[in-house]
């Protein structure tokens, strides 16, 4: 079984996996028990599975371990130590959240559209995460103020 | 007030603090929660003050989205007249016996808190009386006009102060009120504000844990694999799947009470790994060989829309005592010869006969169903699950294991999403039957193509309405049949005379002047599994009915608010509804070219929402939906703030299932297998949404029902759609969805 070494929240991990084919979300959720990724289609459609790999969006449904060595991975966990990250600020301030499953990818892709220079509005363009519960407006509203 | 007060003595999991703990009864939702959690006297909440200043409330509702574990606590600080962050909710575990310590209450039917706010109060009243009266005797003054409560501080008129906790062990020792006085309404500080959620905190960090967050030591995961077809069994047990540690068969464990024609049947197998991904491709290479059932062939969505159509045009009334099999036509309601209206109307009448057709339709919560199960046989059995109905789970959990109650330890979890689903306990049978295979810890995940193709779904309906205006444009006749699948029969309940309420909710006893009316539902005898889905029949009716009554207005040549308006006279909630959605809504206001509204207004769950959808595009097959006005009366509001949420939420659910919405089935096998393909809206194509709620009267009256908030935002969307789109366009779309074949990437 192949071992490689993730930067994962600016941590070093040495994972064992049963192929260089498995996909970083379940090196994440089950290896290295980082829960707060989430599986939700596996066909890269619904986004709650996305996290910041050297700053771009990902999807990790599908994105291979291998292909994740030596790469810069952040996840909803490493996004910041406080809730202080100014997307997760303004999630609470605008009670965006309901059952709050998907919203780990939603802030994930938030915040690479931040990374990416994007401001307020212009930042909404950039998610495409699903989001069952419904809680779009809200999400516009806090984001309107990033 | 029905209520049962009692102060525990007893240990509580999970509170470390000793004081004053007030056991008291909520209610739970009939007939989903069993006789126990469903009476008014049976103590399952508690309320601990602790010595350290700490407020514990344990209380059974799962929490999936829909923010009542936080909005108990919010009616608890009221009367309590403490700071509502100082509350701490804990989730309680559920019980089978009347005498355990047991707190779980279905999640469902929008009931949590329109069942149980006045006992909410009462509770916390009582215990502010309890430590008051624990406070007058520590300074021995029994007067207790001398005393005033503010933040949990007990102020005397000497200036000496008490906290709660300095009096919590003393009160302990006393015997508390039936009942004391509740804030007066114009005093409430804390009831109809919009306070933060308590749970929304963790789920911008990754901490907050759902079912699928579980893990143990030596934990293994397991996927589940069911035979395609419904009704298909295990033929033969295959080997081990490369890659995989071991297959279980499982049985259909099935839903609350499902009928015995499935019990028993191995209709699944278990592939188990080191990870769920390894399970997963385990599986999909594993070839499984299912006896399939004789008549699989006959089962297709065009099929059961032909027999619906059958059945909608002749079927066979319920005789009392007969054996009526599905397909037995129940009469619901009959005023006057409504039948004759229709067939024979009067020279110069109108007549509007039109039949609407909904879809299967899947749950798609976000998080996929799953269980984590730690068995050591004899010893205990410990289970993770996102569950809306756990004492029920439990039950099964006993079942299965032989443990007695006190073995089982039973966490529910958040839920990713609960939307009716989670209230079947199929998933968590599945992998209580792993564990006992493994005698390991064990997550049974369903791949999200398991969780689309064996749901148990919003039934089909076919409902036809026909009715009859005279020349001054009165209803002079309306009869309506429901042709759709039981919800209840499927879970053995012998139907009575009316048939099952979840199949007519919503099509009877409208509030509208019809001069004569006939209300059936027939049973549709299509194998399908069919279960709660937000709103229930209420999401399937509301779109008939509404619809018609639109439909009618333009026979009449009257304004479609104007015609509802003139058909409420007397029913002063629902015209004070219709009125602040038009109101909301702009409607009267002229609109943009190529631009147009519809209205509908609807009840569920004792409340009365009301929608203006307004829509701008070029036909039925193009347009934009731009805006969503939803004005709801649920008598009282908690926290406007998570109303807003909720129905927001609810009109995008109503939206999604109007828009792209459905299951198909080709020889017993559902099509749509992801998200891919059961298209739903994102973020880009969200309308503005604005809602209004009535307000609360300046009296409250607990006599009076309360309405529940969390499905309501959904039943009115549909019909509100369509009537604006047939204004816009002249295209009448009866049949849902309106894009059948839409799919994610368009």
């Amino acid at each position: 079984m192949p071992s490689y070494t993730l930067n994962v929240n600016s941590q070093s991990h040495t994972v064992t996996v049963s192929s260089a084919e498995m996909p970083l979300l379940w090196v994440l959720r089950d290896v290295l028990n980082l829960t707060g990724t989430k599986y939700g289609c596996g066909i890269e459609v619904c986004g709650a599975c996305t996290v910041m790999v050297n700053g771009q969006p990902e999807k990790s449904c599908d994105m291979n371990v291998s292909s994740a060595v030596g790469k810069s991975i952040v996840t909803i966990e490493g996004l910041s130590k406080d809730r202080s990250h100014p997307a997760q600020q303004a999630w609470i301030v605008n009670q965006v959240p309901q059952c709050g499953y998907c919203q780990s990818g939603m802030l994930m892709s938030v915040a690479c559209a931040m990374k990416a220079g994007h401001h307020g509005s212009s930042i909404a363009s950039e998610v495409k995460n699903l989001c069952v519960c419904g809680t779009y407006p809200r999400i516009k509203t806090a984001i309107a103020a990033l | 007030m029905n209520t049962s007060i009692t102060v525990d003595r007893r240990k509580f999991l999970g509170i470390s603090a000793t004081g004053l703990t007030i056991g008291f009864a909520i209610i739970g939702m009939a007939p989903l929660d069993d006789a126990h959690a469903a009476d008014s006297t049976t103590v399952n909440s508690w309320l601990t003050i602790g010595s350290d200043n700490s407020i514990t409330l344990t209380v059974g509702p799962s929490e999936m989205g829909q923010g009542s574990r936080s909005g108990v606590a919010q009616i608890m600080a009221e009367d309590l007249m403490v700071d509502f962050s100082r509350i701490a909710v804990v989730q309680g575990a559920p019980s089978l016996s009347s005498t355990a310590i047991g707190t779980a209450i279905v999640a469902g039917g929008s009931s949590i808190i329109r069942n149980n706010y006045w006992k909410f109060r009462n509770a916390a009243a009582v215990a502010r009386e309890t430590l008051v009266q624990a406070a007058m005797n520590r300074l021995q003054d029994n007067n207790r006009s001398s005393f005033s409560v503010k933040d949990g501080v007990i102020s005397h008129s000497s200036g000496k102060t008490l906290s709660y906790g300095d009096v919590a062990a003393d009160a302990a020792r006393l015997t508390p009120p039936a009942s004391a006085p509740l804030v007066p309404d114009a005093e409430l500080k804390v009831i109809g504000k919009s306070l933060p959620r308590q749970d929304i905190p963790p789920k911008v960090d990754g901490s907050a844990k759902y079912g699928l967050d579980a893990r143990l030591p030596g934990m293994v995961f397991a996927v589940i694999k069911h035979c395609p077809t419904f009704g298909g069994t295990l033929a033969a047990t295959p080997g081990v799947p490369a890659g995989a540690l071991a297959l279980v068969p499982v049985n259909v464990g099935a839903a609350l009470g499902r009928g015995a024609d499935l019990a028993g049947n191995v209709n699944a197998v278990a592939v188990v790994a080191g990870t769920t991904w390894d399970a997963m491709q385990a599986a999909r290479q594993l070839t499984v060989k299912w006896t399939l059932p004789a008549n699989a062939a006959q089962w297709s969505t065009a099929q059961f829309t032909a027999q619906a159509q059958a059945l909608a045009a002749n079927a066979t009334p319920y005789v009392a005592g007969g054996a009526n099999p599905p397909g037995t036509l129940y009469t619901v309601e009959s005023v006057g010869n409504a039948k004759d209206g229709v067939n024979k109307p009067a020279p110069g009448a109108k007549l509007v006969d039109a039949s609407y057709l909904l879809p299967y339709v899947a749950h798609a919560c976000m998080e996929v169903l799953n269980c984590t199960v730690d068995y050591v046989p004899g010893v205990r059995c410990t289970i993770y699950a996102p569950t809306q109905v756990a004492n029920a789970a439990l039950a099964r959990v006993l079942l299965l294991t032989g443990l007695t109650a006190d073995k089982v330890t039973f966490n529910t979890t958040l839920l990713g999403g609960g939307l009716g689903r989670k209230l079947e306990i199929d998933f968590i049978s599945q992998a209580v039957q792993v564990a006992i295979a493994l005698q390991r810890p064990v997550q049974l995940v369903w791949p999200r193509e398991e969780d689309f193709t064996h749901d148990q779904y919003r039934p089909m309906g076919l409902v036809r309405i026909k009715s009859a205006l005279d020349a001054a444009g009165n209803i002079t006749a309306w009869t309506c049949r429901n042709v759709s699948p039981s919800i209840r029969a499927q879970r053995g309940s012998v139907l009575g005379a009316t048939g099952d309420s979840q199949g007519y909710e919503a099509a009877q006893g409208l509030p509208y002047a019809f001069g004569s009316r006939l209300t059936e539902w027939v049973s549709h005898p299509s194998p399908i599994p069919v279960g709660y889905w937000r709103s229930v029949g209420a999401s399937i009716n509301t779109f008939a009915v509404e619809s018609m009554m639109d439909e009618l207005a333009f026979a009449a040549g009257v304004d479609p608010v104007q015609f509802r308006r003139s058909r409420l006279a007397g029913d002063t909630r629902w015209l004070a509804v219709l009125d602040a959605a038009a109101s909301l809504g702009n409607w009267g206001s002229p609109v943009a070219s190529g631009t147009a509204k519809g209205i509908a207004i609807g009840s569920a769950f004792n409340s009365i929402c009301a929608a203006v959808v307004e829509v701008s595009g070029t036909s039925a097959a193009s347009f934009t939906v731009k805006r969503v006005s939803v004005v709801i009366d649920a008598y009282l509001t908690l926290n406007p703030g998570n109303v807003e949420a909720q129905l927001t939420g609810g009109v995008v659910h109503g939206l999604n299932a109007a828009l792209y919405g459905q299951q198909t089935f080709v020889n017993g096998v559902a099509q749509r297998r992801n998200f891919n393909t059961n298209r739903m809206m994102r973020l880009s194509e969200m309308p503005q949404v604005s809602v209004g709620i009535m307000p609360r009267p300046a009296r409250s009256d607990s006599t009076k029902p309360i309405g529940g908030v969390g499905e309501l935002g959904v039943p009115t969307v549909a019909p509100a759609l369509a009537n604006a789109v047939f204004r816009l366009s002249k295209q009448r779309v009866r049949t849902l969805p309106f894009f059948p074949n839409a799919t994610m990437g368009d």
